[in-house]
């Protein structure tokens, strides 16, 4: 049965960040060049081809865009300047979009003015919703404790019902990655055991992250930086999530450093700010690697909300040390106005990769014991098309 | 026989003969040949010192005839010759004997070499005592010049010729000027107007005195040869196809422009030209593009238009040759529907893309910039055109195995635009029997040598340009057509044109008049001559190339070849074999 074509795709892509792909004319440079790419999982050029082409049905159940770090090495030797490193980029945007089953993602790429309106309404849904409730409930000269302008109890229970919302939305997404990647389209049999064998992978690949530092096996002069800052930046927002989500009793009281929980709140600050200094710096003066110097608008969304979060969690820090409650209460709520946004916006963005990636591995080797298994089984089975 | 004097000359090649050749030992055994005067060695005969030798040998002993040891004739009979011309002997007073390419060089045994090159020699010795002192000739040349043909390349090559101030007749068959050019729309990759390109030309044509344009006319005869040809022009009426009014003209070269036709699309049956209203071919676009819609035959604007390449070209079944213009034309579309409907999708089906020529990769650059989708599909595995279904939203799908990614897939299309290849006109054979050239298997016409004689043929004084000789861009056809006027230039301002002294020559006394050499020779340099019911062949020395056929045909033995004497080439075989 032949793939019906979509000349309109490539097009499409093009909200996405695939404004070159169109000048690939298939040397396969990218592909011999990329430190991950082998027999089983070839890309870029592959995914180059069947973007230019509109295979939409196939696109959609790749594995490969995630298999990528973006190290940027297939884009600075590209003879067309085709840029296949960005064009994976897009890809997994597309794919986000894709797995994505509420239409938000697709939305939030394809048009910058509602993604803002959205985070500028819910920011100050949050901030009118706070603010009622502390001038109500609260008393504004207190920070914690009884009375509270926003007492940690209530905020944990509106914390935990935010990431129920983002749980459920991200498991049912993650659901229908795994029936387009491994449920449909694919030729070989997984045994169920297969996924049992391989669920070490999800943690590993989640908290190492190590094959972006792999990204440099091949390049003469390392560059673990970017692989270095990414990791702290990931671990800062993950402990961070975890304090918040588990620990923010303990978290609000002060003014006395409660250390057992404020000492992984300082690390995971130390982390934050450094990854989003590295990043507004790379991306505003395109410095650095080749895959800082294209930036979708959504990029920066995420990295000025982040900003203003670490920021005004800093200062709240600071202010509710120093005995300013009233203004440590405020910008407590304006901490709030960036972090709904930020939080709700996560499955709808790039930074679903948090979890699409580490599924991404567990099911990419999945999948290569499952052929691997096949080809035990049967004579030698037709090699897939070329890389 | 009286005695003679001769010179033997061994050359060493450095030591391209002497590494294998005792060259000593061969000088040795030459000079003690009857006849032979002297025998020499010498490191680089064709050097200035090593014709010097030869010159003062001739001088100073008043030897009469030359052997030089050494390569090919091919290489170095030339030079030779004019270093007898320089001594004041006949050129024609000098053998060669082959010792370097079929001998020093094809062998890996000194001592057999030696004697193989003793054997060659002593041939060479045996033929030269036979030669004789033969002069060249000249014959005059007619300025004017006939062209047949009035596409770029023929306008072309008769303004290159009318503006040196030279009669021309140029011949074309239709009722215009211009030919397939004017067909055209834009050219690429500048996007010039093809329009601009001829209009300018023909204007120069008809202004020009020294043009006789005859339209609807054909070229019935040409007789004679280079500098001396007589050609008949002529009208050919359309509607009974009869021919009137001949007109015989005196030209002194010919050149044929005659171009091209394009495949017959229908010949393919999958591509359903034809039968699928929507699947039209290049030409019928041009008209299209020319006419300012672009669209259906239903009249709608096309959202998707699938370009198919080699329709015709680069395949076992119709042609195997590439027709090198149609990659470019096909990128031209492309750009021009993308700018005519930005909204539409053009999809470029491939073998692979030529973009060979100045600025052509940089059109391609461009088209591909327009989000133009290039698709490649195999030689042997020809795209199939089918009518979609109704709730599809296009008129067609055309199913590729598409090689860069493996996938069997299946594109949109409201129009298909074939590119149809070149192909030899129906008429080329007949032409090539007009003025005595050949054509190849294909039928195009055959160039003398393909690479450094692009424009001249087998017959001297007839000259081809254009896709009439194999398919070619306008560009190419143009520097063609300007090539055959520089040479026929060339011809005209020398006066007179060289004949070879090497022709065959017919002894009437012996002729039976069978006229079988008539019909043999490959160059019809041989005509028949009848007085008082009497009659006798006779060969054109100008256009008789010494191939020898009629020679050894002849069955009374009365053609005699010059410089190839049964005598002489008897004596040689002779001289090798004792």
């Amino acid at each position: 049965m032949p793939i019906r074509v979509n000349p309109r795709l490539i097009e499409e892509l093009d909200f996405f960040g695939a404004e070159d792909v169109q000048y690939c004319y298939h040397c396969g440079d990218c592909s011999a060049n990329c430190p991950h790419a082998d027999e089983v999982f070839r890309f870029p050029r592959k995914w180059m081809r069947t973007l230019q082409m509109g295979l939409e049905r196939k696109l959609e159940t790749a594995l490969e865009p995630w298999l990528c770090y973006y190290c940027g090495q297939c884009s600075e030797q590209c003879p067309r300047e085709a840029d296949p490193g960005e064009t994976m980029m897009s890809l997994r945007r597309w794919l986000i979009s894709r797995y994505d089953f509420t239409g938000i993602a697709r939305l939030f790429y394809t048009s910058k003015a509602s993604e803002i309106l959205a985070i500028v309404i819910t920011g100050l849904l949050t901030g009118i919703g706070f603010l009622w409730y502390g001038l109500h409930f609260g008393n504004i000269h207190i920070y914690d404790g009884p009375g509270a302008f926003l007492p940690s109890s209530f905020i944990h229970t509106f914390d935990l019902t935010l990431g129920s919302v983002l749980l459920v939305i991200l498991l049912i997404n993650a659901f229908r990655m795994w029936r387009l990647t491994l449920y449909n389209e694919r030729s070989v049999p997984i045994p169920w055991w297969l996924y049992i064998k391989r669920i070490f992978l999800l943690p590993w690949h989640f908290f190492t992250q190590k094959r972006y530092a792999e990204c440099e096996s091949k390049r003469s002069t390392k560059i673990f930086m970017p692989w270095i800052i990414h990791l702290s930046l990931m671990l800062g927002y993950v402990i961070m999530l975890v304090l918040v989500m588990a620990f923010i009793e303990q978290l609000q009281l002060g003014p006395e450093i409660f250390w057992p929980v404020h000492v992984f709140g300082y690390a995971a600050t130390i982390g934050l700010v450094i990854g989003t200094i590295y990043f507004i710096r790379s991306r505003v003066f395109k410095q650095n690697q080749v895959q800082y110097k294209k930036s979708h608008s959504t990029d920066w969304v995420f990295v000025v909300l982040l900003f203003i979060i670490v920021l005004t969690g800093i200062l709240q820090h600071l202010f509710h040390r120093t005995g300013l409650l009233e203004v440590a209460n405020i910008i407590y709520i304006v901490h709030l106005m960036a972090v709904v946004p930020w939080l709700l916006r996560m499955p709808f963005s790039k930074w679903a990769h948090l979890v699409y990636r580490p599924l991404a591995m567990y099911f990419a080797s999945i999948l290569r014991d499952a052929i691997k298994i096949q080809e035990k089984k049967e004579s030698p089975v037709p090699s897939p098309a070329l890389g | 026989m009286k005695k003679c004097k001769i010179g033997v000359y061994i050359c060493s090649c450095g030591t391209n003969i002497a590494k294998m050749v005792d060259t000593e030992a061969l000088r040795e055994y030459i000079s003690a040949l009857p006849d032979v005067a002297m025998a020499r060695t010498y490191k680089y005969m064709c050097s200035n010192p090593g014709q010097e030798i030869i010159v003062q040998d001739i001088k100073e002993h008043g030897l009469d005839r030359i052997v030089v040891a050494a390569c090919s004739p091919r290489m170095h009979e030339r030079t030779f010759r004019r270093a007898l011309a320089t001594a004041g002997l006949n050129p024609y007073l000098l053998e060669m004997a082959n010792i370097r390419e079929q001998c020093s060089w094809v062998h890996d045994d000194p001592v057999t070499a030696t004697v193989k090159a003793k054997s060659l020699t002593r041939a060479a010795v045996n033929r030269v005592k036979y030669h004789e002192p033969l002069e060249s000739m000249s014959v005059d040349m007619t300025a004017s010049t006939l062209v047949i043909g009035g596409g770029i390349a023929g306008m072309t090559a008769a303004l290159e010729l009318a503006d040196s101030g030279h009669y021309v007749y140029l011949v074309e068959k239709s009722d215009h000027l211009g030919g397939n050019l004017a067909r055209v729309d834009l050219t690429a990759p500048y996007l010039d107007s093809a329009r601009d390109l001829i209009v300018e030309r023909i204007t120069r044509i008809r202004t020009n005195k020294q043009i006789e344009v005859h339209l609807s006319s054909k070229v019935t005869e040409v007789k004679g040869y280079v500098g001396n040809f007589t050609a008949k022009i002529e009208l050919v009426n359309k509607l009974d196809n009869i021919l009137h009014y001949p007109d015989e003209v005196k030209i002194g070269s010919v050149v044929v422009c005659t171009g091209y036709k394009e495949f017959d699309a229908s010949r393919i049956t999958h591509y359903g030209y034809g039968k699928l209203p929507n699947v039209i071919t290049s030409f019928e676009f041009e008209k299209m593009i020319q006419s300012g819609r672009v669209e259906t035959k239903q009249g709608k604007t096309p959202k998707y238009v699938a370009i198919i390449h080699c329709v015709g070209s680069r395949s076992q079944e119709f042609h195997t040759y590439c027709s090198r213009v149609c990659c470019m034309t096909a990128l031209k579309y492309a750009h021009e529907i993308k700018s005519a409907n930005p909204e539409c999708y053009v999809s470029d089906i491939y073998i692979d893309m030529h973009a060979f020529g100045k600025g052509h990769e940089d059109f391609y650059t461009r088209t591909s910039e327009v989000k133009t989708l290039f698709l490649m599909y195999e030689k042997n595995e020809k795209p199939v055109i089918r009518a979609a279904e109704p709730d599809d939203d296009c008129e067609m799908l055309i199913e590729v195995n598409e090689r860069l990614s493996g996938e069997v897939i299946e594109i949109p299309a409201d129009l298909v635009i074939l590119m149809v290849g070149m192909e030899a006109r129906e008429d080329a054979t007949e032409v090539a029997r007009l003025v005595n050239i050949s054509t190849d298997k294909e039928g195009w016409f055959m160039e003398s040598h393909p690479k450094l004689e692009p424009v001249a043929t087998t017959t001297d004084g007839i000259y081809i340009a254009g896709t009439c000789v194999a398919p070619k861009d306008i560009p190419d056809t143009v520097a063609q057509a300007r090539a055959a006027a520089a040479r026929i230039l060339g011809k005209i301002s020398k006066g007179k044109i060289d004949v070879d002294a090497v022709y065959a020559e017919v002894d009437e006394e012996l002729c039976a008049a069978c006229r079988l050499c008539n019909t043999l020779c490959p160059y019809s340099a041989i005509e028949f001559i009848e007085e008082d019911g009497k009659g006798h062949s006779h060969v054109i020395s100008a256009l008789c190339k010494a191939c020898g056929t009629c020679v050894s045909s002849c069955p009374s033995s009365a053609i005699k070849g010059r410089h190839f004497t049964d005598q002489q080439i008897f004596a040689e075989i002779e001289g090798m074999l004792a």
